[in-house]
């Protein structure tokens, strides 16, 4: 049964000239599980949400969404807000009480349901989402994959037939992203919900939605089961946006302008590369890694807690980052990772062992002369820079605080702006800047303070495909600079593509400081994904360029007899 | 110094009066109130201090309760030491000061409001340890829903704006802003902090209102959950209160509790309802104590014989 | 018609309700008669002004605008705290109420108190305090103009209100004790919170002073998503 039917939908923002949705055509089965993608400001949030009619942004609005049948406008207040469910982007910003269990039967309040069913459905959810455990805690108190969870509970609650999401998994870390993607599976293969989930992280979700939408400029550009799509962006070159966003097997795949089905999983690209590509040359000549001599930053032996009475989150741990290059920090959510940042920025001070910054140690430093022309830090959520109506403003007023002559403030701000690509946005207001502009906002107002240090708490955090590979081009050009980049990330691909050296942090100490080639082929969990497919077969092939290569140079297979 | 945090009172759960239903917590805390506040009455004023001494006792660490003693006892003295240096009446003057009277009914007068003060304060004390927030939205949610909204969002937010404040602190901090530890700076330095959190948290309010919305509120008529259920011991509390609490009321209102201080001490005479309500009202304000205490050695029972 | 019921509510609060409560409070407690009067008037002129806020049906983004401000103004008691008696929730109040209205005002102001009763601990303050931070609210956002248009005005009117609520809780405190106005108990119960007081009316000046840069920050409401209109108009979203 159809579930949803959108015909001819055009949709335009008010004082807008282009429309955002053009024509857009499409219909929904019951119980399928669709995945739609396409680089931000696609259109693809705004389709999402007027299929949500409490959600539906202000505009022009021509076409027909038809809710099983009926037009969504005709539907009364009551079902449309039951039969559709959202979840949105950002865990904590949607919770709205502040008790577990009211949060649970808040949706079912509103719907006015009597008070036996919504206790029935509230101890439903509570088991089902594996609740039981903090149901009467506080919502303040769940960690961020939690949260997520409760938000998609609390919708869940009031039984929707239709569940839409936008982008839910882009502020967790990887493991509670992939048990929230467990958790839509289950709801999928189990209640059998129709689900239409916006992601720009799609590795793990490919694999099992029914049907992808990908989505530029408007339009809908490819509409198919996720095995189709590797052959469908085949004309697509290799530096397009959306590829970047995609599986790794299916970016090796499409990379190879492959014509049969694509491989989704990890286990699917093995299969593939073993079938396909032979391993003769089993491993790519990579020139040793230089660093430069000077030592940028040095940690020696420092040893951290919060309070007396806490254990150690940082115990002993030494580092040494050489001036000139990108070192990624890795290790997984609450490690102390954002402590150990702290500590070299000098936020918190090590209870033993130094930090020594440009060769002189941090404590050294008197007053605000360690963030003049020397070390910035970049904190993980950029809103917490911004305080002025426009971005001019915010950079003008940081020019005052660091005591620039007022005559330089102008040359100042447009040289940092044009580097990062956003002078033309100086009148906006940065909340009004997408996620992508807002974190090169921040970069450029850590610029302005001249830095030969940026440390970076999670700079891929809640950014699609897109804005990683333009955060990396200006990691480069900062580089170019000579500026020295401490990167904190749990995100293993941005590091094996952009990093100079990784280490790993894990139990308060950092291990193997390498170059990522290295780094990566010790590592047989904590690895990119590209280096699990070809793991056995190729030697040293951390991403998907890597293993791109090696294919070409050793060549298709012939075929083989039992093939 | 650096990192003031706001947090809630531990939860009552503990509590073995706090079990009762909110509706029924609240009437009975009314109710003595009510009687303690109101009363003119030494008798009254006696056993309430004494039935909250007790109550908040039984409620908190030693330390924290003695704490508390510590700092109401000699304010409470000094109520009663100068209230006859504001009020002259009264028939024997113990000395005088400045040429006015010191007397020893106006001294009396000031004992009972020291009593009557140290009874509202330790009861309220009991009321914050017992009815928690989640409770006050319960009760208030069904009438004021729109103010509960308010509350419960509120409540939702206070510790996500803390979250945030110590990472625009670090934030700002991590740009060498306003460093120094000049008054004038740190007061800057707290302002941008504080409009940082409004632009962020004005920014976000306009999400949370649209989860709202997606899960239908405002589509009609509101439901209710209730994680509060009321059971016949509820309904006995209040009940009780009730009774209890009339029963004193109309001792009042006839006069058997009346006592006149000035010219000189005169109570009512002791009468048949006088003592029915001293006694009623004993029983209002030593029921939560005695509850706690035997649910406390149920446990220290129960414990023992697993 | 339940409706129709509810907007009779504040005629019947203050013609049978504050009367009968009034008369039988005097009845039964004759020696607590004012103090007994004064709170039963101050809290049934409250209850009106919670129903009329009541049964005005809001824009959810409205409401979730008034929890976050409630929040932060409750919150900013404990960020000055290194400063003592120094407290800007009543700034925040006032400019709150002269951006966004009266009754904006007035319920920022009493959620405030309210709340941070919560974190504080709950007692006979209470409802004072959000009676008396209500009212400043309300007023202010009755003078909203004159005060967004001189500073000097807002600067008084944030001196003045700082010294309502202690003088409220003084006058009452007495009521309760002497049964009568005693004014020599008056005054020196003032005198002695005096320099509280006063610190606490001169914070309210000085956050009152960054006022203009708040209050452009609220502006952004009123022009990106249409909250809080000026003029009386229907609410929008919904």
């Amino acid at each position: 049964m159809e579930i949803l039917h959108i015909e001819h939908l055009n949709f335009t923002y008010p004082g807008v000239e282009t429309p955002t949705l053009r024509d857009l055509s499409f219909s929904v089965e019951e119980g399928e599980f669709i995945v739609i993608c396409g680089a931000s400001g696609c259109g693809k949030t705004t389709l999402l949400r007027l299929l949500k009619r409490e959600l539906a942004p202000h505009g022009t609005l021509s076409g027909e969404i038809l809710f099983a049948g009926t037009p969504l406008q005709q539907l009364d207040d009551r079902t449309a807000a039951r039969e559709v469910g959202f979840v949105l982007q950002n865990p904590e910003h949607q919770i709205a009480t502040d008790k577990v269990w009211h949060e649970l039967s808040f949706g079912l309040e509103n719907l006015g349901l009597p008070t036996e069913v919504i206790r029935r459905r509230v101890a439903e959810m509570a088991s089902f989402f594996g609740i039981q455990e903090w149901f009467r805690k506080d919502t303040a108190s769940l960690s961020g994959g939690q949260k997520q969870m409760l938000n998609l509970a609390s919708v869940m609650a009031a039984q929707p037939s239709v569940l839409l999401l936008d982008e839910p998994t882009s502020q967790l870390d990887p493991i509670a992203a992939a048990d929230f993607i467990a958790t839509l599976r289950k709801l999928n293969r189990e209640l059998g919900l129709t689900i239409l989930l916006v992601e720009h992280r799609l590795e793990e979700v490919f694999p099992i939605a029914d049907r992808v939408m990908v989505m530029d400029q408007g339009q809908i550009t490819l509409f198919s089961p996720p095995d189709k799509i590797g052959r469908g962006l085949a004309h697509l070159p290799a530096e397009h946006p959306l590829l970047a966003g995609l599986p790794s097997a299916v970016r090796i795949f499409q990379a190879l302008g492959r014509e049969d089905d694509c491989p989704l999983t990890v286990r699917d690209g093995r299969q593939f590369l073993k079938q396909n590509y032979s391993n003769r040359i089993d491993s790519l000549e990579i020139p040793p890694y230089r660093h430069s001599e000077k030592v940028a930053l040095e940690v020696r032996e420092a040893w951290f807690r919060y309070r007396k009475e806490l254990p150690d989150v940082v115990r002993g741990a030494s580092l040494k980052v050489y001036e000139g290059e990108i070192f990624c920090i890795l290790g997984g959510n609450g490690t102390g990772k954002t402590t150990l940042l702290n500590l070299i920025a000098g936020l918190s001070k090590p209870y033993r062992g130094n930090i020594f910054i440009r060769g002189k140690k941090s404590t050294d430093y008197g007053g605000n002369s360690l963030y003049r022309k020397n070390l910035a830090l970049l904190p993980q959520d950029p809103q917490t820079l911004f305080i002025q109506e426009t971005l001019r403003e915010d950079l003008e007023e940081l020019c005052r605080l660091a005591k620039f002559p007022r005559s330089e403030w102008e040359a100042r701000i447009l040289r940092v702006t044009q580097l990062l690509g956003i002078s033309h946005k100086l009148s906006s207001h940065p909340y009004d800047l997408s996620g992508g502009e807002q974190q090169k906002a921040a970069i450029a107002k850590m610029l302005l303070l001249e830095p030969k240090i940026l440390l970076m708490d999670e700079p891929t955090k809640g950014i699609d495909a897109g804005a990683k590979t333009a955060l990396a081009q200006i990691l480069q050009a900062l580089k170019k600079e000579g500026i020295t980049l401490l990167i904190v990330t749990h995100d293993v691909e941005f590091a094996a593509e952009y990093a100079d050296r990784c280490a790993l942090f894990f139990d308060g100490e950092l291990l193997s400081s390498d170059p990522p080639s290295l780094f990566f082929t010790g590592n047989n969990f904590y690895t990119t994904a590209a280096n699990r497919i070809s793991r056995g077969i190729y030697q040293n092939a951390v991403t998907c360029g890597d293993v791109v290569r090696l294919c070409r140079e050793n060549g298709v297979k012939e075929a083989q007899n039992e093939g | 110094m650096e990192d003031q945090e706001l947090t809630l009172p531990a939860p009552s759960a503990g509590f073995a009066f706090a079990s009762f239903h909110p509706a029924a917590l609240l009437c009975y805390f009314l109710g003595v109130l009510l009687i303690a506040m109101f009363s003119l009455n030494p008798g009254i004023a006696l056993i309430s201090a004494l039935g909250g001494l007790l109550f908040s006792a039984s409620l908190q660490r030693p330390g924290v309760f003695w704490g508390s003693i510590g700092y109401l006892l000699p304010l409470s003295l000094l109520i009663a030491a100068v209230n006859p240096l504001f009020n002259y009446n009264g028939a024997t003057p113990l000395f005088h000061l400045n040429g006015k009277p010191y007397t020893l009914e106006s001294l009396l007068y000031g004992v009972l409001i020291a009593v009557t003060l140290i009874a509202v304060f330790c009861w309220f004390r009991c009321y914050s340890l017992i009815l928690t927030e989640d409770k006050f939205l319960f009760l208030f949610g069904r009438i004021l829903p729109q103010i509960s909204l308010i509350l419960t969002a509120a409540l939702r937010f206070i510790p996500l704006f803390q979250k945030q404040y110590q990472k625009v602190r670090a934030a700002q901090k991590g740009m060498g802003i306003y460093s120094a530890k000049r008054f004038s700076d740190r007061f800057r330095a707290e302002i941008r902090v504080f409009s940082s959190i409004l632009v962020w948290s004005l920014e976000h309010a306009i999400q949370t209102a649209d989860s709202m919305k997606a899960r239908g509120y405002g589509s009609g008529k509101r439901g209710h959950f209730g994680i509060f259920h009321f059971t016949l011991r509820d309904g006995l509390l209040i009940g009780m209160t009730v009774l209890l609490v009339a029963i004193s009321l109309v001792a009042m209102g006839v006069g058997a509790l009346d006592i006149s201080f000035f010219p000189a001490i005169q109570p009512a005479p002791p009468s048949f309802l006088s003592v029915i309500s001293y006694f009623c009202y004993s029983f209002l304000c030593f029921t939560p104590f005695v509850y706690e205490i035997k649910e406390k050695l149920k446990w220290k029972f129960f414990i023992s014989s697993i | 018609m339940k409706d129709k019921l509810l907007g009779l509510l504040p005629y019947l609060c203050i013609l049978v309700l504050i009367p009968g409560v009034i008369a039988g409070g005097v009845l039964l407690f004759p020696d607590r008669s004012y103090a007994w009067i004064a709170l039963s008037v101050a809290i049934l002129s409250f209850l009106p002004l919670v129903v009329r806020f009541e049964q005005k049906r809001r824009a959810v983004q409205e409401l979730v605008v008034l929890a976050v401000l409630s929040a932060l103004s409750a919150l900013s008691r404990v960020m000055f705290v290194w400063i003592p008696s120094i407290k800007p929730s009543a700034a925040v109040i006032i400019i709150v109420a002269i951006y966004l209205g009266k009754e904006a005002g007035f319920i920022v102001g009493s959620m405030t108190a309210l709340i941070s009763n919560f974190y504080f601990g709950q007692g006979l303050w209470t409802p004072f305090q959000m009676i008396s931070w209500g009212l400043v609210g309300f007023l202010a956002g009755i003078l909203a103009n004159p005060l967004r248009r001189h500073m000097v005005l807002l600067l008084i009117y944030g001196f003045v209100a700082g010294f309502v609520y202690s003088m409220v809780m003084d006058l009452w405190s007495v009521l309760w004790m002497d049964n009568a106005l005693n004014l020599s108990r008056y005054f020196s119960t003032v005198l002695l919170s005096m320099t509280v007081t006063v610190k606490y009316a001169i914070s309210n000046v000085i956050f009152l002073i960054p006022s203009w840069f708040l209050g452009r920050i609220l502006g952004r409401l009123q022009t990106k998503y249409g909250l809080f209109p000026k003029k009386k108009k229907a609410c929008p979203g919904n």
